[in-house]
């Protein structure tokens, strides 16, 4: 078969660089470790200034509530400071993210139930840090006035309990779909279609098309190398990620064979649509800018790094024909939960029609001339 | 007698210049037959339809009565190609490139191997078979795709400028080459260059094209008989004295003479005849031969007496405004 001699020289030339392969395994799995330990969860260390300038018992009582939140939790690194104006000049030169200021009257107005008010100045430009600073500060000024704990709870009030239906999964853990999915990403997008380009590029298509290789027989033979080449770079980035994060493969053999069949279609998915994009294309510069556009808006979309669901609506109605969305949903049900067919039935089936469509575009719009 | 290929009335339009115009040819089943001409004649273009990777605009050509339009993929079969740039597969040895090349015909696998070892050693690189092609000189890469263009036994074997830039011992090994197989295979070449010493060695017949049109076809014996030109005799003369000069202009055979410094140059229809004659002559004046050089006419004076001396402005190719050389250019022939 004709299509298979194209997908051996394809082979031969990537087992002849495997720079690039090795360089593509490593991306990933750096992805991973950096990112999962850059956001974890809740912040830590803010450095907050807190201004007494009441120095009452209520007073003294709030400032034991902000040691508490910087010796337990260790959200906040707390700095006392004497004069207010000098206070918020350190806030505006960002050596703080906060100002706690309570004021001279605070536990006059406590006693006497007047709205005591403790001020929160924030430097909102970093709001990720202002929205945590102000959420822990008033959840832990809503302590002020209980100094006991009452012996006998109060049991007509609803209590939440969250119950987790999975094992307690990390933040870096929970990357590990994303990261599968950018390792095939990564792979698609050396290999493929980029073979071709690569050729043009170096004129060396030419002695290809005199021969009787059909337009399908280029188009299957390279993908059908890719596919080869992003499915075993996948697996490896996969045992690295489960390796760097210590969680352990859910399910057996046949979340392995599950797993197998979402990274091949997932690879030959984006192989055929990213030959759609650059079978004409003849110079790499090209193939450099469209794949790092591609990337941006496939990846993130994706519930790779955010949740979906909490998207605007307009990205979440892309999300619905995004390949990798699907493919982060299959590899999380799989990975994370060891989930069965049933739940990746649907993610599998829109890969399989996606690269349907995606193959047919490709064949249409390569050109076998010069 | 039957023909290799035959080409009726091709144009080929691109949007500003007409890079074929309305070519008619035939090629001869077994010989070698060259296309001449300066850079941007119109001669890849050609040699790209007749091998089906551009469609002409109108006109006919077929490859051993096969239409290269209707039916692409017969042609495909029957030709070989050696196109310009250099194609082999940098990454691949020799051996694999040809094996691969092998498949893309669907040659069996053991009629593959045979040929393979046959080839390499046709073209001197059986040593180094199993080496990167990347480790390779040009000559060296040049002489591997003709092996490559021959992997399933071609009717007809397309050369387009095959020794551009080689060295001239490269350029001399790639004539050997090409004339071993033809004498050996009986094998149909078609082959374009710009340089006239290689379409004088290898070509039985020749095709002087310009600015997309054919100006003249003849063997190269026929091309220089054929622009009527002299052979010249450039001799220095002892004992010459001004008389000399216009008894030399009485001998009938010579058709025109100048002279500089006591050099002469003689114009005669025949250099090789007239010698003896004119010896008898010499001696006659009592004049003694100093120095004596004969200039045959060559290929060069016949094809810049067909193409004139200006040098050929090609069509500018279009570059992106936006991404320079990195947009798919619009290319003679349409995107690459």
């Amino acid at each position: 078969m004709r299509a298979l001699a194209v997908t051996e020289r394809d082979l031969k030339r990537f087992i002849r660089n495997p720079f690039v392969i090795i360089a593509s395994i490593f991306m990933p799995l750096m992805y991973l470790i950096i990112m999962g330990n850059s956001f974890q969860g809740e912040l830590k260390h803010l450095p907050v200034l807190l201004v007494d300038q009441d120095k009452g018992p209520y007073a003294r009582r709030i400032v034991e509530l902000m040691q508490a939140l910087e010796d337990g939790p260790r959200t906040l690194e707390i700095t006392r400071e004497n004069d207010q104006k000098k206070a918020v000049d350190m806030v505006r030169d960002g050596f703080y993210k906060a100002v706690i200021i309570i004021p001279p009257d605070f536990s006059r107005d406590v006693v006497k139930n007047v709205e005591p008010q403790v001020g929160l100045l924030l430097d909102n430009t970093d709001s990720i840090s202002a929205n945590s600073i102000s959420g822990v500060v008033s959840r832990a000024t809503a302590y002020l006035k209980t100094e006991y704990t009452p012996v006998r709870p109060d049991r007509s009030r609803p209590q939440l309990r969250s119950i987790e239906l999975y094992k307690k999964i990390d933040y870096d853990a929970s990357l590990v779909p994303g990261i599968i999915v950018m390792a095939i990403f990564m792979g698609t997008t050396f290999t493929g279609a980029f073979s071709l380009v690569m050729d043009k590029f170096l004129g060396i298509h030419e002695s290809y098309l005199s021969t009787p290789l059909t337009r399908f027989d280029l188009v299957a033979g390279t993908i059908m190398s890719g596919v080869l080449i992003t499915t075993i770079m996948s697996i490896i980035v996969m045992v690295g990620g489960l390796m760097i994060t210590g969680i352990k493969l859910a399910g057996g053999a046949n979340t392995f064979i599950l797993l197998l069949a979402t990274m091949v279609l997932t690879a030959l998915g984006l192989l055929s649509m990213i030959f759609t994009v650059l079978g004409r294309a003849d110079h790499p510069r090209i193939v450099g800018v469209l794949v790092g556009f591609l990337n941006v808006i496939f990846y993130f979309p994706s519930g790779a790094v955010y949740p979906i669901e909490s998207l605007p609506g307009w990205l979440r109605a892309f999300a619905t024909v995004n390949p990798e969305a699907y493919a982060v949903h299959a590899f999380k049900e799989l990975i994370l939960k060891g989930s069965g067919f049933v739940a990746v039935r649907g993610d599998l089936m829109f890969l399989a029609c996606f690269t349907v469509f995606m193959l047919f575009l490709a064949t249409l719009t390569f050109k076998r001339t010069m | 007698m039957a023909y290799a290929a035959e080409v009726k009335n091709i144009v080929k339009q691109f949007p500003s210049v007409r890079a074929v115009d309305d070519v008619s040819f035939s090629v001869n089943e077994g010989e070698i037959f060259g296309f001449l001409g300066p850079n941007g004649a119109g001669k890849t273009t050609l040699i790209r339809i007749l091998t089906c990777l551009m469609k002409p605009t109108s006109g006919h050509a077929n490859i051993r009565g096969t239409d290269v339009v209707k039916h692409p993929s017969l042609v495909r079969r029957e030709i070989g190609v050696v196109s310009q740039a250099l194609t082999s597969d940098l990454d691949l040895t020799a051996y694999e490139n040809l094996n691969i090349y092998g498949k893309y015909f669907d040659v069996p696998k053991s009629v593959r191997k045979k040929s393979i070892d046959y080839l390499l050693d046709k073209v001197d690189l059986k040593d180094r078979a199993n080496d990167l092609v990347a480790t390779y000189s040009g000559g060296m890469r040049r002489r591997l795709e003709i092996a490559r263009g021959l992997i399933h036994k071609p009717y007809i074997l397309f050369l387009d400028e095959p020794t551009i830039g080689l060295d001239p011992q490269s350029r001399r090994v790639i004539w050997d080459l090409l004339q071993k197989i033809r004498e050996e295979t009986k094998l149909t070449i078609f082959i374009t260059t710009h340089y006239m010493d290689e379409a004088d060695v290898l070509c039985d017949r020749i095709g002087i094209v310009d600015y997309g049109k054919i100006v003249a076809l003849d063997s190269p014996a026929n091309l220089k008989r054929n622009i009527g030109g002299f052979d010249i005799i450039e001799v220095t003369l002892g004992n010459a004295g001004p008389e000399v000069m216009e008894k030399l202009k009485s001998i009938s055979f010579i058709k025109n003479i100048t002279e500089k410094d006591e050099s002469f140059r003689i114009y005669v229809e025949d250099a090789a005849r007239s010698m003896p004659a004119l010896f008898e002559e010499f001696k006659k004046m009592g004049v003694t031969t100093q120095y004596l050089a004969i200039h045959e006419q060559t290929l060069e004076d016949v094809f810049i007496h067909y193409t004139g001396k200006t040098i050929r402005e090609t069509e500018a190719q279009k570059v992106s405004f936006l991404i320079g050389a990195g947009a798919p250019r619009q290319m003679p022939g349409g995107r690459l």
